[in-house]
């Protein structure tokens, strides 16, 4: 991956470790990358983003949370606000223990190493400078580079992803050419067209719909027509998890599962019609986590009406697919704005009509969210029906879509992108926060041709 | 004052009253038009004039509002989990560091600030000029091209943080011409660094001696420095190549001095990537639920206006209603 890289003349030699962080709402992802070992297949340590009190007052920070048994009306602090690092006492503390701390798991020595920290794209300069101060004047590094989080992943074997047929000796293009990127993570979704590896700034949409917001419309739901659920944000984010899928008929999906008019029984409902799962409760003692089942028709009355229950079922119906409808049809709950597919055409409007074809056979999802069965088919479909005809859409996602920005930062730090971007002690020292700032957003340039 | 002997202690919880911001009054006087309505019945209520029926009330507007605030939310009530004090030893934080290490500010503290900055520049540019972190996501690339290739902005109804932010732009277009010889310094310096530790090229050769490949291939696009021409094999030639009813119309490519402007405009703000409706608005009706059991609402409450499907979600429903409103 690495060119053969000549030392710089001026100035001393770039560290030869790398941290590379994905610092996302819910988790980080964090590992270590050096310049020679090309070993592609190393994963990075996904470490929960919180501070977490569950109902013992007992506080659990980032990687703890492991050794919680009990989920049961627990309450989260984010550092993390809208994809961006807000609130650095509690950010400081989580990276302290994962990262800096004698005992901690992946101790790194700042003054030796080379941080490359994803971001959201558009963030606010305040909450840049912010970061940029921490991690040079707080930690220390050595050597530093902020940028934002999906032209990352066009540092990745895009190509692999789509299983696009060739032959052995294709030369894989790192960053790619032309990719799409949709990032639909906790806090919210992004398209980023990407050429070379530089993102089209004015073509950058956001969708402000993430993980969190399903959940929490998954707890409204569910708390109108079973239980109260609105203290237990995690077993419904399991829930979510588990039972969520995005529907490709949503018409038909919603028909099968009405109860029907008043007196009528339909079939459909009363079999469960291929939709309905009863999802088992956690009951704390000896189930720490919800189980999912096909749906047995008066299963949850039978539990009801026994005198010893052992577990507490959940039917769910329609919550199953209209929670991630919300995703391609935002004003369902109210919110103006338009749908993933729509999204994707309002960012391709105002780039040049040539790029389109590229773009729209190049579409990749990363993020969370496109853990969702039949995600990316239903985001095909849709595009399908707007663009003209002639255009091949190709949406795929990568294998785990939570550490494809980190896999692909990954690739970068061992770029030679890294050694042209990244920003220096002294640098820094030298011009400012100000400096490294415009530095950072100034990018790649085109001057030179890859 | 006494207050009771009760003593405010400082919390992270915030409220959700909205913060306040210098805004400049450009538009028609609302005060005005709202001594004088045209219509008298339920002014309150119907902010604004000229409402058809599908339109929403100020009080749906005000409840989904809420609603939508509630689904942001990371915890369902206020929650003040203090960081757990470790037992490492402290070292000197330097004055920036401490600062930013005791800011409680939140997200939307930060917004607030930024939009009162952006108006501030609009009203009175010079005091602004040297503010580093009004121009940080302005790195001025005042060319020509990238300011042709800057989108319309998508508008929002109301518009008028939209009109903020296009008069921003002219503010930092009037400050771009103070801050441009020095920016052009700053981009040369950026680039001469970038050459320095320019590193010896991966080129992809074309697999073929070319002369032979030039025969067959055709570039497309036209070769240009920023993305290649392809130099592949071409498919194998098809029998129905030449049929008219199958020739596909590309597009002609972007040229090369249209890729570079996009590739190097400027971020846009927050609000400005943030995804809205169009000019002509939501091309399809929204559609409702019910609230009881999420099928289609197709029965209106005639006391809240809530939808249900049916019978029966009705009646689920009237329970709640009735111990909101009365009978």
């Amino acid at each position: 991956m690495a060119p053969g890289r000549k030392p710089k003349s001026a100035g001393p030699a770039p560290p030869s470790s790398t941290l590379v962080l994905d610092n996302g709402a819910d988790t980080i992802k964090a590992g270590f990358v050096t310049v020679d070992d090309d070993t592609s297949d190393n994963a990075p340590r996904v470490i929960p983003n919180c501070i977490a009190r569950d109902r013992h007052n007992k506080t659990y920070v980032g990687a703890e949370l492991e050794k919680c048994k009990d989920f049961g009306e627990i309450t989260f602090r984010r550092p993390v606000e809208k994809g961006f690092i807000v609130n650095w006492e509690a950010q400081k503390e989580i990276w302290d223990r994962a990262f800096f701390d004698d005992k901690a798991p992946q101790r790194c020595d700042p003054s030796t190493t080379r941080l490359v920290l994803a971001e959201q794209p558009n963030s606010l300069p305040a909450l840049q400078t912010h970061c940029d101060q921490i991690v040079f004047e707080e930690y220390g590094f050595s050597s530093y580079y902020r940028g934002i989080g999906p032209s990352f992943n066009a540092y990745q074997d895009i190509q692999a992803i789509f299983h696009t047929p060739r032959t052995p000796d294709t030369i894989i293009d790192v960053p790619a050419e032309v990719i799409l990127l949709v990032d639909s993570g906790y806090s919210h979704t992004t398209m980023t067209p990407i050429l070379q590896g530089r993102p089209l700034h004015t073509a950058i949409r956001r969708l402000d719909v993430g993980g969190k917001l399903l959940t929490n419309h998954l707890t409204r739901l569910l708390s109108v027509r079973h239980f109260d659920m609105r203290n237990e944000t995690y077993i419904v984010n399991e829930m979510k998890e588990a039972a969520c899928y995005v529907s490709l008929d949503f018409k038909g999906d919603l028909d099968k599962t009405w109860k029907g008019t008043r007196g009528e029984r339909r079939k459909d409902y009363a079999t469960g019609g291929g939709i309905a799962k009863d999802y088992v409760l956690p009951d704390s003692h000896t189930r720490f986590h919800g189980i999912v089942r096909d749906h047995e028709p008066g299963a949850a009355a039978r539990a009801r009406k026994s005198a010893v229950s052992t577990e507490d079922i959940l039917t769910l119906r329609n919550e199953r697919f209209s929670v991630p409808e919300v995703l391609f049809n935002p004003t369902d709950i109210g919110l103006r704005q338009p749908g993933l597919a729509d999204l994707v055409m309002q960012s391709l409007s105002v780039l040049p009509v040539g790029l389109w074809p590229g773009l729209l056979a190049n579409i990749v999802v990363v993020g969370g969210n496109a853990k969702f069965v039949n995600f990316i088919q239903r985001l095909q479909v849709e595009l399908l029906e707007r663009v003209p005809d002639e255009c091949v859409v190709r949406v795929a996602r990568p294998e785990d879509p939570i550490v494809s920005t980190w896999l692909g930062a990954a690739n970068f730090a061992r770029h030679e992108h890294a050694d042209r971007l990244a920003v220096t002690k002294q640098e820094y020292e030298e011009h400012g926060a100000a400096w490294v700032a415009r530095k950072f957003a100034l990018g790649l340039g085109v001057d030179t041709s890859r | 004052m006494n207050n009771f002997g009760v003593i405010e202690v400082a919390s992270t919880a915030t409220k959700t009253t909205p913060g306040w911001a210098y805004v400049p009054d450009t538009g028609p006087s609302l005060s005005a038009t709202a001594l004088q309505p045209k219509n008298r019945k339920r002014a309150a209520r119907n902010t604004q004039p000229g409402l058809s029926l599908s339109d929403l009330t100020a009080r749906q507007e005000n409840k989904l509002r809420k609603d939508l605030e509630a689904l942001n939310r990371d915890n369902q009530r206020d929650v003040n989990i203090p960081v757990p004090s470790s037992s490492r030893s402290s070292h000197k934080h330097t004055p920036t560091v401490r600062k930013i290490l005791q800011s409680q500010k939140t997200f939307a503290n930060h917004l607030d600030d930024y939009q009162a900055l952006l108006a501030l520049a609009e009203s009175n540019p010079a005091a602004v000029v040297n503010n580093p972190l009004l121009f940080l996501n302005k790195p001025v690339v005042a060319t020509p091209q990238a300011k042709s290739a800057s989108p319309a902005p998508v508008r929002e109804k109301g518009g008028s943080k939209r009109g903020q932010a296009a008069a921003k732009r002219a503010a930092v277009k009037a400050a771009a011409a103070a801050a441009e010889e020095e920016e052009k310094e700053e981009r040369k310096r950026a680039r001469q660094l970038a050459a320095e530790g320019e590193d010896v090229e991966m080129i992809d050769s074309p697999p073929a001696p070319p002369d032979e490949v030039e025969k067959l291939v055709e570039t497309y696009p036209a070769d240009g420095t920023i993305l290649p021409a392809y130099r592949k094999r071409p498919p194998a030639a098809h029998p129905g190549d030449d049929d008219p009813l199958l020739v596909s119309v590309v597009p002609s490519f972007p040229t090369d001095e249209e890729l570079r402007s996009l590739m190097t405009a400027p971020p846009l703000s927050y609000m400005d990537s943030r995804a809205a409706f169009g000019e002509e608005g939501e091309r399809y009706p929204i559609r409702v639920f019910c609230e009881m059991c999420g099928y289609w609402g197709r029965v209106k409450c005639m006391k809240c206006g809530v939808r249900v499907c049916g019978l029966d979600c009705l009646e689920g429903h009237r329970e709640e209603c009735v111990t909101r409103y009365g009978l």
